[in-house]
């Protein structure tokens, strides 16, 4: 399963895609186990520059019966800062915030992993 | 014929001719004024030089702007290379060209040079400018203009702000 | 402090006025991200995980009280009330959003700040001793090299496009609080023997991925002869340094693979051809000069009775008065050092609610002056003995009274994975199990100075390599894991730490830490710090230590 993120443009904030749009809850994002579709889309977002920036495909796992990241690194996209728990995604709490505090997927985020390398 | 953004002594910029065609060493040397490799030039520069062309030589980055020295009173135009506008080995190029060899001679920016790059390289001593973002004259102008002040002496005429301070 | 006149003020909002430009081209579509980001990131503007990070210049850690308002308002009007001060004496706003960065570099601009040179492939801002002007120990005042570097340095028309960053630190005391020897060049200002005043020079120290203490090139460089040095240095690692491979980009790179001997001599010849043209004159250090003189110290005895008799009345007071108080030059002065290393907080990490105070104690106690340490925290440099019981209850008020400087607690960390798109792990929560394992402040005085230094990627922003203690946050797998050195120094006494061992997961480093303590606390001699007993017996105790407890 996959979910396509981006963060946007205008003010920086991590951003999911759902239905042509960008939503900045992971619980509201599109959930893709169809991967031509998730190319689709994610080829779609790349059109958008004014728009949103890097846009990529994350990996999902299972986590308390919902989906989450499967990389730390885009669990904590998702959240917020570990330091601040009011800070970020997070702080509107309910079952995906839980989900997502609770998955142990173990992975390398597949987006912006080194953004000296891209100079 | 191509067009090319130059600066003027008044420190304006317009769009002028360019009747230089630039020339890659594996292409046949079209009639007229040619810009061409150092590499080429030194194999064919005297010959092109003595058919009363005007030459100009293209250095790349890593190629030492010292190399040109002895040649540079019969060079008509040195285009120094920016294959990414990142790369700015050119700057020095440029100001070693004008304030160590006293070079009078155009200064030509070519490769990926766009606005962003415009103040600094005048500052260093380009005067003509080929931009790869469509910028007009009055973009490259408004660029080069919009500081006030400059802190360093530098290959241009600009007071630096030492100076400034002095007078004020 | 250093006045701006009406040069400085137009060039700050010239650049504002750019960058605004800059950014509306963005939003249109005219400009790449890649074009942009080149742009935006010459005005410390950074994409990370959750939002854009600004990281605001604080020339040579300085700041006065008005600046540290406005840094306070903007925190509260476009970031989250807080803001992080770093390792090389800025301070960073984790939660920015692109549509206020404009508006935000206007703010600044009002009160003589910017975010220029904060990041990019140019010559970054310059540090230097945060007691400078009120500590004894030194042979002149750095900051004023340190403005003049300033100046010379923004928007340098040849070396803005260099092969990579460039960071220079100058130290005028013996005992070197800014890293000198692992910055770019390092410039130690030193004495000749005939009295006049030079500098040191040392290039190719960095840390990273490959971590180098620098070589000194010249041993003394007479003082006047600064700016045309400085222009051979750069111009030798402009045409030099290697442009094809990001991570031997530095100038330690081309150092070492020269030799600082070759090195220097390239740098020789190019320095006679430039000549005294290249230097700046008399006349504008000696304006540069009377701008920091005019700092003005009451004639007070050296020994204060309300001090003396409030520490006596206070142990929490003495507590503080021992760690957080630094000898003043002038009698009946003191230096204060202000924690952001509060136990459980985020190192370096100060609110808005914060910066007010500071900016209030700065104006009514301190000389309307306020600095920030490459080990953040703040400094009040010029403060009466007799007011120290007034300032340090405010500041206990504030939360900001922790009496931990230079000890196990005062950690530097980076911002890591919670933040950066660059981490690989988290440093701060580990930096806070740290703090929180020794948070027994008798235990903390009793273990003494010991630095640690944490960081969440190879980037080493968190100086690992030259902590007492290092630990290097890796990704193994997707999972965090740390990597233990031991013995590093970023002061007079460089040296790059010495890995411990395989790296251990999360939850095991705070307790590795204690173990390592433990160590030290049995083998140590009398009078040895940490990182002297670990030079005696070398990594072996602690090795066995560590990992007979992991098995």
């Amino acid at each position: 399963m996959k979910a396509l993120t981006a963060n946007r443009l205008i003010d920086g904030d991590v951003v999911f895609w759902k239905s042509g749009q960008w939503v900045e809850g992971f619980g509201d994002a599109d959930l893709f186990d169809d991967p031509e579709a998730a190319e689709a889309a994610e080829g779609q977002a790349k059109s958008q520059p004014t728009v949103v920036i890097d846009p990529y495909l994350i990996d999902l796992i299972e986590s308390d019966g919902l989906w989450a990241p499967l990389s730390y690194r885009e669990r904590i996209r998702a959240l917020g800062p570990t330091n601040h728990p009011t800070h970020g995604k997070q702080a509107v709490g309910g079952d995906v915030v839980e989900a997502l505090l609770h998955a142990d997927g173990a992975a390398r985020s597949s987006g912006r992993v080194n953004l000296i390398k891209r100079k | 014929m191509p067009t090319l953004i130059r600066r003027q002594d008044d420190d304006q910029f317009n769009l002028g001719d360019d009747p230089f065609t630039a020339v890659a060493d594996d292409e046949g040397l079209p009639p007229g004024d040619v810009i061409i490799s150092f590499t080429r030039f030194q194999a064919e520069g005297d010959r092109l030089l003595a058919e009363g062309r005007a030459v100009g030589v293209r250095l790349e980055p890593a190629e030492e702007v010292e190399a040109l020295a002895y040649d540079l009173p019969r060079i008509a135009v040195v285009a120094l290379a920016f294959p990414k506008y990142r790369d700015g080995r050119a700057y020095t190029a440029a100001r070693l060209l004008r304030q160590r060899f006293s070079y009078a001679g155009e200064v030509r920016a070519v490769g990926e040079v766009l606005r962003e790059q415009a103040g600094f390289m005048v500052r260093c001593g380009f005067d003509a400018f080929a931009p790869a973002d469509g910028a007009s004259p009055a973009d490259w102008a408004h660029a080069v203009h919009r500081h006030r002040h400059v802190y360093q002496r530098a290959a241009d005429l600009r007071t630096p702000a030492y100076v400034e301070r002095e007078g004020g | 402090m250093y006045q701006y006149d009406a040069v400085d003020q137009e060039f700050v909002a010239d650049r504002a006025r750019e960058f605004r430009e800059q950014v509306a081209r963005r939003l249109s579509g005219e400009l790449s991200e890649d074009q942009f980001k080149t742009l935006r990131l010459m005005n410390g503007l950074y994409l990370q995980l959750h939002a854009y990070m600004l990281r605001i210049a604080i020339p040579y850690g300085s700041l006065n009280g008005r600046q540290m308002r406005r840094l306070a308002h903007i925190g509260r009007t476009y970031d989250r009330g807080y803001g992080h001060f770093t390792t090389r004496q800025n301070l960073q706003f984790h939660w920015i959003k692109l549509r206020d960065a404009p508006d935000i570099l206007d703010q600044l601009a009002e009160v003589d700040m910017h975010a220029i040179q904060t990041s990019g492939n140019c010559i970054r801002n310059v540090t230097s001793d945060p007691y400078a002007g009120a500590t004894a120990e030194e042979l002149d005042d750095p900051r004023v090299w340190s403005e003049a570097i300033r100046q010379w340095s923004s928007l340098h028309p040849e070396f803005s496009f260099l092969p990579r960053k460039f960071k220079i630190a100058i130290t005028a005391a013996p005992k070197d609080r800014t890293a000198a020897k692992v910055h770019d060049i390092g410039l130690m200002i030193r004495r000749g023997r005939d009295g006049q005043l030079g500098f040191e020079v040392i290039v190719g120290g960095g840390l990273g991925r490959t971590p180098y203490v620098g070589p000194t090139i010249a041993e003394f460089l007479p003082a006047n002869r600064l700016f045309s040095y400085l222009e051979a240095i750069l111009r030798v690692y402009n045409r030099h340094g290697r442009r094809d491979n990001i991570y031997k980009a530095r100038i330690k790179i081309l150092v070492a693979a020269l030799g600082a001997e070759e090195f220097a001599r390239q740098v020789a010849e190019e320095w006679a051809k430039i000549g005294p043209e290249g230097d700046l004159p008399d006349t504008e250090l000696a304006r540069i000069r009377g701008a920091f003189a005019t700092t003005v110290f009451d004639a007070l005895p050296a020994h204060s009775e309300v001090f003396e008799a409030a520490k006596a009345a206070d142990p929490a007071l003495a507590r503080f008065a021992r760690n957080n108080l630094r000898p003043h030059k002038k009698p009946g002065y003191t230096i204060v050092e202000v924690s952001l290393k509060t136990i459980g907080e985020t190192p370096g990490d100060a609110t808005s609610d914060q910066m007010d105070v500071i900016a209030d104690l700065a104006e009514r106690y301190g000389q309307d002056d306020i600095r920030v340490t490459h080990e953040q925290n703040l400094v009040l440099p010029h403060v009466r003995l007799d007011d120290v019981p007034e300032v340090f209850a405010q500041l206990q008020a504030a939360g900001l009274a922790s009496a931990n400087v230079n000890l196990i607690s005062d950690i530097i960390a980076c911002p890591g994975l919670d933040y950066c798109a660059l981490a690989n792990a988290r440093a701060i929560p580990v930096a806070q199990q740290i703090a929180q394992t020794f948070a027994d402040p008798d235990r903390a005085e009793a273990i003494g100075e010991l630095k640690i230094k944490i960081s969440g990627c190879i980037n080493a922003c968190g100086h690992h390599h030259v902590g007492h203690i290092g630990i290097l946050g890796v990704d193994k797998k997707g999972e965090e894991f740390y990597q233990l050195t031991l013995g590093g120094s970023g002061a007079e006494d460089a040296a790059v730490g010495k890995m411990l061992g395989p790296a251990l997961p999360y939850d095991k480093v705070a307790s590795a830490i204690d173990t390592l303590v433990e160590v030290y606390l049995r083998e140590r001699h009398e009078g040895e710090r940490f990182l002297d007993t670990y030079r005696r017996t070398g990594v072996e105790p602690f090795k066995e230590a560590v990992y007979a407890d992991a098995h």
